[in-house]
Parts: structure tokens; sequence; C-alpha cells
């Protein structure tokens, strides 16, 4: 297998040398571009496996290249790596797409295992579900490649945190998922989210995938615990 | 859940308000006073004649006398009073106002500055942990140390800036003067600027001695400063420009760079110290952004001044501090003194050879 390909996007010299030493040395193959429109292009011409996100650069910021990206519908991995961490910055970092945020200075142990804790969580991404691709739920049938569900001949595109919510159901079906393991496997381990929040994206399937969105047939509350998927 | 911080205008509505209410009451009094004054006379009158008392005109004359002589008193005090109170709410208001401005700016230097200082915080500590952490070859530690030890100057120099901001907004810059041959010091300080900014070619043209009354520490920190900047806007391999001559009655140094120029931004709006044009997440310039304003206020002191130039033939920025040339007879002196002892101030001068010639 290659070495996974990390993008350190980081404007003081010092700075990307030693963080590009250090994930070099844990494995990863590394690139360091030290401009916003920069980073952009390099991401477009061949997508890393992550990207470290400077949030004030040269240019055009780290929250908009990190937009931009999304906005084009690439979804590669982002962790912010910024002096501005104040909870307004760290918020808006991670609504804009990113995945995590460290604040400068930051531990090199704590970077790199959350480097790993990215990494691990975008494998499961894209790994075979055992689920298979496609999950069919009376009409509607979702694809895990494509993002999106078909009813009769409707086309509608999902989210990745939907897509990845049904996978985590989907992979256990008729077994209780709770909240905290979906938080875990979805976001990852930094858990942003609330526990609320699962509950609003499942209001959101249901309303797509179930017949009768009052009285889920497929999407099943499981009362304190979580929620149970019976296909 | 965090509480949150309120800002400038917040924390000052409450009070304000409450003054607000005080005036208002008093425009009232003042109000009802008039009123009160005003009708005196007549209501006297009506309650003599309610009491079935005719006066005679004497005694008629006397009691309007009276109460227009209360009249003419309350118009007086009362008119101080109101103008008194007019003025207090002028100064007040023009309190507030700067009060809340202070607060902002030293709000925005506040969020401006201490990230800046994060990062080279950031790699120096990085630097240590990957030597403690990790089994790095004595080179690489060496080069790791080396590089923190980079990383510590910025910090230190940032803080420096920081302080003597401070110290310039709260007390005045405060020098030593003393008669300098300003083209002698620089040329003698260019080969440590050339050992710190050794990915620029310093220039250095002072074709005669220039002598003002300035002091040495606050002369070297401008000239540092600007060098620093020119080398940092410059960029790899350029050529900065230091230039020393005595332009009329002044002393100019001039420093220019061979960067993009100004970009459009006001050259006033650069120096001054918490301001920063843009888009505050675009980074446009590394560091606390106080070493222009520092520089201006240096030159302040010394009785002149700090311009900011592009759109050069040739491209790039030139920065130029004046202050006034010692007096003709000072200079003279002090010129006497020297000559007898080195070869004058052209020996730095001449170590490059194609300064001179370029000398207009």
């Amino acid at each position: 297998m290659t070495a996974q390909r990390l993008l350190v996007v980081e404007d003081e010299v010092h700075l990307a040398e030693v963080i590009a030493d250090n994930l070099e040395l844990e494995g990863w193959s590394v690139d360091v571009v030290g401009d916003g429109l920069g980073a952009l292009e390099r991401v477009r011409s061949s997508p890393p496996d992550l990207i470290l996100l400077d949030v004030m650069l040269p240019g055009m910021d780290g929250f908009s290249v990190c937009e931009t990206l999304r906005g084009e519908g690439i979804q590669t991995p982002v962790l912010f790596l910024t002096a501005k961490s104040s909870r307004d910055d760290r918020v808006k970092g991670l609504a804009l797409g990113g995945d995590d945020y460290l604040g400068k200075p930051f531990d090199l142990e704590e970077l790199i295992l959350r480097v790993r804790a990215i990494l691990r969580r975008s494998e499961w991404i894209r790994e075979d579900s055992p689920a298979g691709d496609r999950l069919v739920l009376g009409e509607a049938v979702v694809d895990f490649e494509t993002f999106t569900v078909t009813i009769g001949e409707r086309e509608v595109e999902l989210s990745q945190k939907e897509v990845l919510i049904l996978r985590c159901l989907a992979e256990q079906p008729g077994v209780v998922v709770s909240r905290a393991e979906m938080v875990d496997r979805v976001w990852g381990y930094d858990a942003f989210p609330t526990l609320r929040t699962v509950d609003n994206f499942i209001v959101r399937l249901r309303r797509l995938l179930e017949p009768d969105p009052r009285n889920p047939a497929y999407i099943h509350t499981v009362r304190g615990t979580g929620y149970r998927l019976t296909p | 859940m965090i509480s949150k911080r309120l800002s400038p205008e917040e924390v000052i509505r409450r009070p304000l308000r409450l003054y607000a209410v005080i005036v208002a009451f008093y425009g009232l009094l003042l109000g009802w006073w008039v009123y009160f004054f005003a009708s005196l006379d007549g209501r006297m009158m009506d309650r003599i004649a309610a009491k079935g008392v005719t006066l005679s005109p004497e005694a008629e004359q006397a009691l309007h006398e009276t109460s227009s002589e209360a009249m003419r008193m309350f118009l007086f005090e009362g008119g101080f009073l109101g103008l008194l109170v007019l003025v207090s709410v002028f100064l007040v208001m023009r309190g507030v106002q700067r009060e809340i401005m202070l607060a902002r700016q030293q709000r925005n230097f506040v969020s401006a500055v201490t990230h800046e200082l994060r990062s080279p915080l950031s790699s120096a500590r990085l630097y240590i942990d990957s030597i403690l952490l990790r089994r790095t070859s004595p080179e690489k530690a060496e080069r790791y140390l080396r590089h923190a030890r980079e990383d510590l100057d910025r910090l230190g120099s940032m803080v420096e800036d920081i302080l003597v901001t401070r110290r310039i907004s709260d007390t005045g810059v405060e020098l030593e003067k003393e008669l300098v041959d300003l083209a002698d010091s620089v040329s003698g300080d260019m080969e440590r600027l050339s050992g710190m900014h050794s990915q620029v070619r310093l220039q250095l043209e002072a074709p005669e001695p220039v002598f003002a009354e300035a002091d040495v520490t606050a002369f070297r920190q401008i000239l540092d400063n600007l060098v620093s900047n020119a080398a940092k806007y410059g960029g790899e391999g350029t050529k900065v420009d230091i230039q020393v001559v005595a332009d009329g009655r002044k002393a100019r140094l001039s420093v220019r760079d061979e960067g993009p120029g100004l970009n459009g931004s006001d050259p006033e709006q650069l120096v001054e110290p918490f301001v920063r044009g843009g888009d505050e997440m675009v980074r446009t310039r590394e560091g606390v952004g106080l070493g222009l304003y520092i520089v201006r206020e240096l030159a302040r002191a010394h009785g002149g001044d700090l311009k900011l130039e592009d759109g050069l033939a040739g491209g790039g920025t030139r920065a130029s501090v004046t202050m006034p040339l010692a007096s003709r007879s000072a200079s003279q002196a002090a010129a006497g003194s020297s000559t007898g002892s080195s070869t004058g101030p052209n020996a730095g001068a001449g170590s490059d050879p194609g300064a001179a010639g370029d000398a207009a």
C-alpha cells in the first residue's frame, strides 16, 4: 500500500518544515504549499488524503479554501491548524466543512493523534461497506458510492454525513446503534456535534426515505439509546 | 454556557442611559422654573385681586419690579446652569466616544497581535518537541535548535515592538540626543545588517558626513526596522538601497526595496498601529505590524517624519525618514575632530564599489 498523502498549507516556513518533517517520520508522504490559492490548485490537480490547513494565509484565507473545496464537491478531510482558536473561529471552521480544529501552539503528539484519527475515519468512509454499496428501503434506493437516493423517478443527492449515518445503521441491521457510536464514527472522536445533531439528521433522513415520517417503517427510534434500521 | 463579553458600546450603554435621564430631568426642571418665574407676576396680581385688595399704582409698580428682578436673576442663573449642562453633555459625549474608540482599538490590537505571537511560539515548541520525542541525528537536532532560536528571536522582537508601542502611547518618546554623523552610524551598522538579512543585497550610498542631533539607539532602531521591512517585502535575492544624504536643511535616511510596492494601500494608514487594512483573515504581512509606527514616532520625536512612496521608476517602495540637520558650526566642529582620527564616513560606503557611482 502506498503511503497516504498529506498536504500542509502553511505560510510560516519554519512551522511548515517542522510539521512536514514530523508527519513524514510517521510514514506519511507530505507536500507543503504556502498560500491559499496554491493550495486550491494543488488539491484540484491531485487530491491528497488529508489537508492540514492554516487559517491566516496570503491570497485566500483557509476558511475560504475549505468552503471552496466543499462547494466543488471535494470531500478531502481538512484539519485546521491555526492561531485563531476562539470558540467562534472553531465553530466557523467546522461549519464550513472542516473535520477537526487544532489551535496554535499545539502539541506534537496531539497533532499526530488527530491526523491519524481523521485518516482512520476517512478510510472507513472509502472502504467497501459490509452492507454492500446499496441500501434498499421500500421504494427508495440509497447508493453509498454516488451519495444519491433514487425514489422511483426522482434522484436526490445526500450529504456525506447523511450517507455515513445510513451506512452506520445498515452495517448492523436490526441492531440498536447508539447516538454516541454514530457521532464517533461519522464525526470522529472529538465529538464536536451534540447527540441532538444526530436526531436532526435522522429527522431529515426519515422525511426523505420514509413513506410516513411520523410512523417510521425503516428507521426506528429506540427510546433513550439510539436508532435501529430494519430494511 | 460561556458568558458573552460585552462590546465597549454595551458596557457604556447603562451609565449613559442614566446620564440621559438625569439630563432630561434637569431640562424639565429648567422648563418648570421658566414657567414659574414667567407667570409669577400674573399669578401674584390674580391672587391679590382675588382677595379683594386694591393696590395703589405705586405698590403695584413695586411688586412688578420685584418680580421682574426675580425673573432677571433666574434668567442669569438658570441660563448659566443650562449652559453648564450643555457643556457637560458635550464633554461627556466626546469622552465616551473617545473611550469607545480606544477600547475598540485596544481590542483589535489584542486580536491582531496575539495570534501573530503564536506562530513563532508554535514552531519553536515543535522543533524542541521533535528533539525531545524523537531520535534526531545531532545535525538535525542542531538545525532544529537553530531554527527554534530564530523563532524565539522573532518572538522577542515582536514583544519588544509591542512594549515600545505601549511606552510611546503612554509616556511618549524619550531621547538622549547627541551630535551624530548619521552616514558614519549607518555604515558602521552595515556588516551587522548584512548578517541579519543575508537573503538580500544591501547597498549603501552615503557620500558625505550628515550631522544631526539624534539619539543613537533610536536611530539604530529606525534603520533596523526599515531594513527588515525592505528585506521582507523585497524578497529573496533582491537589492535594498540605503541612502543617507543631506537634503537642504534636512538629513534624510531612505531605504528602498524591490518589492511589489504598496498595492494601493494608503501610506498613512499603513503606518498607524492597531489598524490593518482588508480582510483580517487574509494575511498580508508577517509580524505584529508596529514597525513603521515605531519608526514614525521616533522620527517625529527628532523633529522629523516618515514618508512612504511607491510607483517610483524601477518599482519598489521607498521609506524615507527625515530629521533636521545639525547647525553648520556644530557639524564643522565635529567633522574637524573626527577627520584626524578616522578616514571618515566614506570608509563604509567605499566598501561597496557600486554605491558611489549611483550617487545622483
